[in-house]
């Protein structure tokens, strides 16, 4: 392989200019609309006391997944020593920090008190799972931004394999974290499963992935620099791999809840008669957000089709936002069987299946972490050597540098 | 870091026994939590246009209902009977809200077990309203931070009061004394004699998070004799006593 060249973003093009404005103009919004849900209230919102997370949480947990997936490439590259994927595994950790951030804004922004991120910062209570993720999290940031580090200084290259396994072994954890937020949720009989951390785990390898390829091909198109077709190809099979294992765990998922006793109610629901969680499952996670972009990832006319592949990718996501909204809001509508096998009436709504219709609000705040994210990455490409000045196939395939020099 | 108090043998557990025989649902439980919850400083039950058209605001006592027996085909359907069934906080020995709180602002008092929320440190994430089985939880949209049923704690000892009065705002209100305060540690106290003569029970045990709150059960209803299908039907009476008998035998002549 040759020795691939490094190359910052331009700035203060037209282009440069129009994509950071409108990355700005959206993470405002986002601002704009914590600042109105802190100002009034989350009484503004659509969650209620029995929906208490709402979309910001559905995207807030995307981008957290996604970020960790993000980071596959440098894991690959690092971890399993596959040569090709290494002049991309910078930008790989890059867009894994900046997802997290921008995961990690929406989390904030949509906390009842995101003044107080120092108390979260500060006061642990280590029995919880949630006080854990903080420090997942923290220490994600660490963990990646030194493998950067190792990366991109020539001096600190001896350290980028273990500094490459230590953030493999944290971004696992992290997701295993993440899952077992809902995974612990023994109250609630829609989650309290084990599968719910390794599901995130394939959750994560397939939203992260889908999301590293759109900001390649955008990134190669924007700044006109060559891609070539073996990493495209290497890439867009990996990610087949991972929708097929995130089907494997959803499958494992449904079917465990069908076998229990106490969970069945909960999954013919969600299957069956969940009104909008039914066809958010079955349409857009299942039928737009797996099938059909396996079929275009896999059939012969769109299998290298780098349109048909970039739309996969963001069916992909939209099948893992719908997926998140599943988990997060159709577990919450469910209601709580405080007296199994009555018929409960209260003032309260408990016993009926719960509401929730998002605000324009909500939902600025979920997109704005989109937004924070690509920001980040953008600006980062701008200042620093993230992106390689080609990914042509001889630069980066093995297997071609190697017929090249026979 | 927080962690649940240690427990031990003779450790004070204040909560409630709540007579479900009793109980006649008429939510004068609710309102009397939320008019003193409104109007003292310790949790002051938000309200959200409360003469608006779609009112909203925090309550920590709920009155479920349900009906129970009406299938028992052969008991009849005299022997069904609608149950209202109070529920707020049940300040669990081993409770799941202070176990994921993740800055410690939920946490359980080891003087007398009363389950808190430290306002001054909870961050609104929620996850404790995710957690407890009960839903007791509730948020404050207002505020940004959750709330629960202090057990009225700033009454129940409140030197201010009377003594008679200190006791939580629903049980001082409630018109058919449903409602019982006492110490559930001390196996002699008025609640722990309720409980174990009444067979009082927790909801939901098979959770594990203990419930120091009880319930006392309905008594058994009598069965009531039951016209059938229009036709004059000879009632079965059993009686022992001969006495009896026969003036039974006699007035049915």
């Amino acid at each position: 392989m040759k020795t691939v060249a490094y190359r910052e973003v331009e700035a203060m093009t037209t282009g440069w200019w129009m994509l950071m404005g409108a990355l700005a103009a959206f993470t405002s919004l986002g601002l704009l609309a914590a600042f109105y849900m802190e100002h009034n209230g989350h009484w503004v919102t659509g969650m209620t006391n029995q929906i208490v997370w709402g979309l910001p949480h559905v995207f807030a947990v995307f981008l957290i997944v996604a970020a960790s997936g993000a980071l596959n490439v440098a894991s690959i590259s690092s971890v399993f020593g596959r040569t090709a994927y290494k002049p991309l595994a910078p930008l790989s950790a890059l867009l894994a920090v900046s997802l997290l951030a921008g995961g990690l804004t929406v989390l904030l922004l949509d906390l009842g008190r995101p003044d107080r991120l120092m108390v979260a910062m500060t006061k642990y209570n280590f029995r919880s799972i949630f006080a854990w993720n903080v420090i997942l999290y923290s220490g994600f940031f660490g963990i990646v931004v030194v493998y950067m580090w190792t990366m991109m200084d020539r001096r600190m290259k001896s350290f980028s394999k273990p500094a490459g396994f230590a953030a493999f072994a944290w971004r696992l954890i992290l997701t295993t974290g993440t899952g077992s937020i809902f995974g612990f949720l023994v109250a609630r009989t829609p989650y309290d499963s084990a599968v719910m951390a390794p599901m995130f785990i394939a959750m994560s390898f397939s939203f992260g992935l889908a999301v590293f390829i759109l900001v390649v091909f955008a990134s190669s198109e924007m700044t006109n620099r060559p891609l070539g077709d073996a990493l495209v190809r290497r890439l867009k099979n990996l990610l087949g791999v991972f929708i097929a294992a995130v089907l494997y765990f959803v499958t494992v998922q449904q079917l465990t809840g069908l076998y229990v006793a106490e969970k069945r109610d909960a999954v013919v629901f969600l299957l069956t008669n969940g009104g909008i969680f039914t066809v958010l499952f079955w349409m857009v996670q299942i039928g737009l957000g797996a099938l059909l972009p396996l079929a275009l990832l896999f059939a012969p006319p769109t299998a290298m089709n780098r349109p048909a592949i970039g739309l996969a990718a963001i069916l992909v996501i939209l099948g893992g936002i719908a997926q998140v909204y599943v988990i997060i809001i159709g577990g919450q509508a469910y209601p709580m069987p405080l007296f199994p096998g009555f018929e409960v009436t209260s003032s309260f709504f408990d016993g009926q299946v719960n509401t929730y219709v998002p605000s324009g609000p909500e939902a600025f705040l979920g997109v704005s972490g989109f937004a924070v994210a690509m920001l980040l990455v953008a600006f980062a490409s701008t200042v620093f050597r993230f992106l390689p000045e080609s990914l042509a196939d001889e630069v980066v395939d093995p297997h071609c540098v190697a017929k090249a020099r026979k | 870091m927080t962690s649940l108090p240690t427990p031990t043998a003779n450790a004070k557990k204040l909560g409630l026994v709540i007579d479900l025989d009793l109980c006649v649902g008429c939510h004068a439980c609710a309102v009397a939590c939320k008019e003193w919850n409104s109007g003292g400083h310790m949790a002051p039950l938000t309200d959200l246009e409360p003469y608006g058209r779609d009112p909203d605001g925090v309550w920590f006592n709920r009155i479920h209902t349900f009906e129970a027996g009406a299938d028992d085909q052969h008991l009849g359907c005299g022997t069904s009977r609608t149950t209202h069934f109070p529920k707020s906080c049940l300040h669990c020995e081993t409770p799941e809200c202070v176990t994921v709180c993740p800055t410690g602002a939920s946490y359980k008092r080891a003087e007398d077990g009363i389950v808190l929320v430290n306002e001054d440190l909870c961050i609104g994430c929620k996850l404790c309203s995710w957690a407890c089985p009960y839903g007791a939880r509730e948020f404050d949209s207002d505020v940004g931070v959750m709330k629960k049923c202090t057990l009225c704690i700033d009454r129940i000892y409140n030197k201010n009061l009377e003594e008679v009065d200190r006791v939580p705002a629903c049980v001082m209100v409630c018109p058919v004394s449903a409602r019982h305060f006492g110490d559930l540690g001390d196996p002699n106290s008025n609640v722990s004699t309720l409980v174990r003569e009444r067979d009082g029970y927790d909801l939901m045990p098979e959770m594990g998070y203990k419930p120091v709150n009880k319930y006392l059960p309905p008594r058994p209803k009598k069965v009531m004799p039951v016209a059938i299908e229009g036709g004059r039907r000879e009632l079965e009476v059993s009686n022992d006593n001969a006495l009896l008998n026969w003036v039974d035998r006699l007035l049915s002549r």
